[in-house]
């Protein structure tokens, strides 16, 4: 069984950065993972993307034109990935930073204010992308919160550990957020 | 952002960041290149950790420069390595074919982007012919590793500082910008391979001893002749003891997908796609490209049916499966330019048309 998540954004969002807690935090569940960047000619406010497949076997395509969760941090990338969500499937969609909109009957929409959360509540707006993890590990069940604050120290170097408690809390948030709330 | 490595724990990292920390492990004991798109990450990661170690990192003023430090780093005896891409390792050709005449033990990394030309920087296989064929003049033969994985890219280039050493040869492991790009549980083991003494050639000082010359220049005929048979016995001695590659589902398989490196992990779904539909498809996967594993295709085909190799470049390998299969069954491609390798879908799909 494969499951395929893509994050997209814009560049400067930690759109990168929460794929990469993601495939540790399934590295640490003991699963074969990949996590693959669009890499290219990007800049800072431009779009970006990262894909993190979760299999039991070896993975085989790492770069993928469907997934079964996508996180949308922008109205650039929901305008794009909407069509991309396997049916059955989920998109988180920033409602921040994006227009409440269904267009297709066949997947789940999760609409949640990441961008003003992260203001309001954490006090930093680069705390979304963590955040959107937290709306993730709730809807999608596949992975746990515990696992994903280990992830966290993985993937956060020595001399900024002390922003893991912050972290911890935006991923609780946005774990606990009332997802009819729209 | 790069995870601590440390031997026998799993850490998520990059292809390129396993390069470098296997070449380290490896013993490498000096680091020149020049930055290029989708590798970079080698030199940025070994521009660190060598100084960290006290070992040599010269960030070069050419690729031409970089090559050449090699050559003249592994003249005295120790690992050497360079990393580079495409369009910045034709540059390398010349220097290569040095090192084989030369007998020195380069290791060289190659993170294939797409060409011809400066081409752009997303993965690609179109570098097979430059890596196999070579473009530096002369008989010579680059031994050439080819991972698919990240676990692999580390593991490989253990591989190539001992087949380098062992062999005195240069060698190649060809990656390309998906595998740099992307990142993988990897487990580091210690470098697995015997120490390989050089102390009867490397130039390390002539006190005590006569002078010794290391150069690729034999004026007379017959010395040159002598030389290349000697050269080429070597080879035959390379392809007997190293060739490796990988097989899946081959021991009933009408059909043989034939890929290396990356694409290979699309082939593989692709072929557990086509077993589903009750198509009977193996998975022949070389990991050296030379040595070819030229004696095995050939025995295959005396019951295959059909082989497909997968590329994403115009057709390269397929022409070394014609080779090893030597008529005996037709030998078939599905390619794409440049990009990420097709989807197991889109193969299966082709797989379909062409039986």
């Amino acid at each position: 069984m494969e499951k395929d998540f893509i994050i997209a954004g814009f560049g400067g969002q930690g759109v990168l950065l929460a794929g990469e807690v993601l495939a540790n935090g399934f590295m640490l569940d003991d699963k074969k993972v990949t996590w693959y960047p669009s890499y290219g000619a990007e800049m800072r406010g431009g779009t970006v993307n990262c894909t993190v497949v979760m299999s039991e076997d070896e993975v085989s395509a790492v770069q993928k034109s469907q997934a079964d969760y996508i996180i949308v941090l922008n109205q650039a990338s929901f305008d794009k990935y909407e069509f991309w969500v396997r049916k059955g499937g989920a998109i988180i969609v920033n409602s921040s930073l994006a227009a409440i909109s269904r267009k297709r009957e066949d997947i789940n929409y999760v609409f949640a204010p990441i961008t003003q959360m992260a203001h309001d509540k954490l006090g930093n707006i680069k705390m979304s992308n963590i955040l959107a993890l937290g709306i993730l590990a709730k809807i999608s069940g596949v992975i746990n919160l515990s696992t994903l604050e280990n992830a966290l120290n993985n993937v956060i170097p020595a001399h900024r550990k002390n922003l893991i408690p912050k972290n911890v809390e935006a991923l609780k948030l946005g774990y606990e957020y009332d997802l009819l709330k729209v | 952002m790069v995870a601590e490595c440390v031997e026998n724990k799993k850490v998520l990292i990059k292809g390129n960041f396993a390069i470098a920390q296997a070449a380290i492990n490896a013993g490498c004991e000096c680091y020149f290149g020049y930055p290029i798109t989708p590798q970079s990450e080698i030199g940025e990661f070994m521009s660190g950790k060598m100084q960290e170690l006290g070992r040599a990192y010269v960030s070069a003023e050419s690729e031409l420069a970089a090559i050449n430090m090699v050559l003249g780093a592994c003249s005295t005896g120790v690992k050497a390595m360079s990393s580079s891409s495409s369009c910045a390792v034709a540059l390398m050709q010349e220097a290569l074919s040095y090192a084989t005449a030369d007998e020195l033990p380069v290791v060289l990394v190659s993170v294939m982007r797409g060409g011809p030309g400066l081409g752009n920087i997303y993965p690609s296989q179109g570098d097979y012919f430059q890596s196999t064929k070579g473009g530096g003049n002369g008989d010579y033969k680059l031994i050439v590793l080819a991972p698919s994985t990240v676990q692999e890219c580390a593991d490989l280039t253990y591989k190539a500082f001992y087949l380098a050493q062992k062999y005195k040869n240069p060698t190649v492991l060809l990656a390309d910008g998906l595998l740099g790009q992307m990142m993988e549980p990897v487990e580091f083991k210690p470098y697995p391979y015997p120490e390989i003494d050089n102390s009867s050639w490397a130039l390390t000082g002539a006190k005590g001893r006569d002078g010794r010359i290391i150069r690729s220049y034999a004026p007379l005929a017959d010395n040159q002749c002598e030389f290349l048979e000697k050269l080429y016995e070597k080879y035959r001695k390379i392809e007997e003891n190293e060739t490796e590659w990988e097989e899946i589902g081959t021991e009933d398989a009408d059909i043989v997908l034939v890929s290396f490196g990356s694409t290979s992990r699309n082939v593989k779904t692709a072929a557990k796609l086509c077993r589903q539909k009750g198509l009977k498809v193996g998975v022949f996967r070389p990991i050296t490209l030379f040595p070819f594993p030229n004696k095995r295709l050939n025995e295959l085909a005396d019951r295959v049916k059909k082989f497909i190799t997968v590329e994403v470049n115009m057709g390269q390998m397929v022409n070394d499966v014609k080779l090893a299969v030597n008529g005996k069954a037709p030998v078939e491609l599905i390619h794409k330019g440049v990009g990420a390798p097709p989807s197991p879908e889109d193969i299966m799909s082709q797989i379909e048309e062409l039986i």
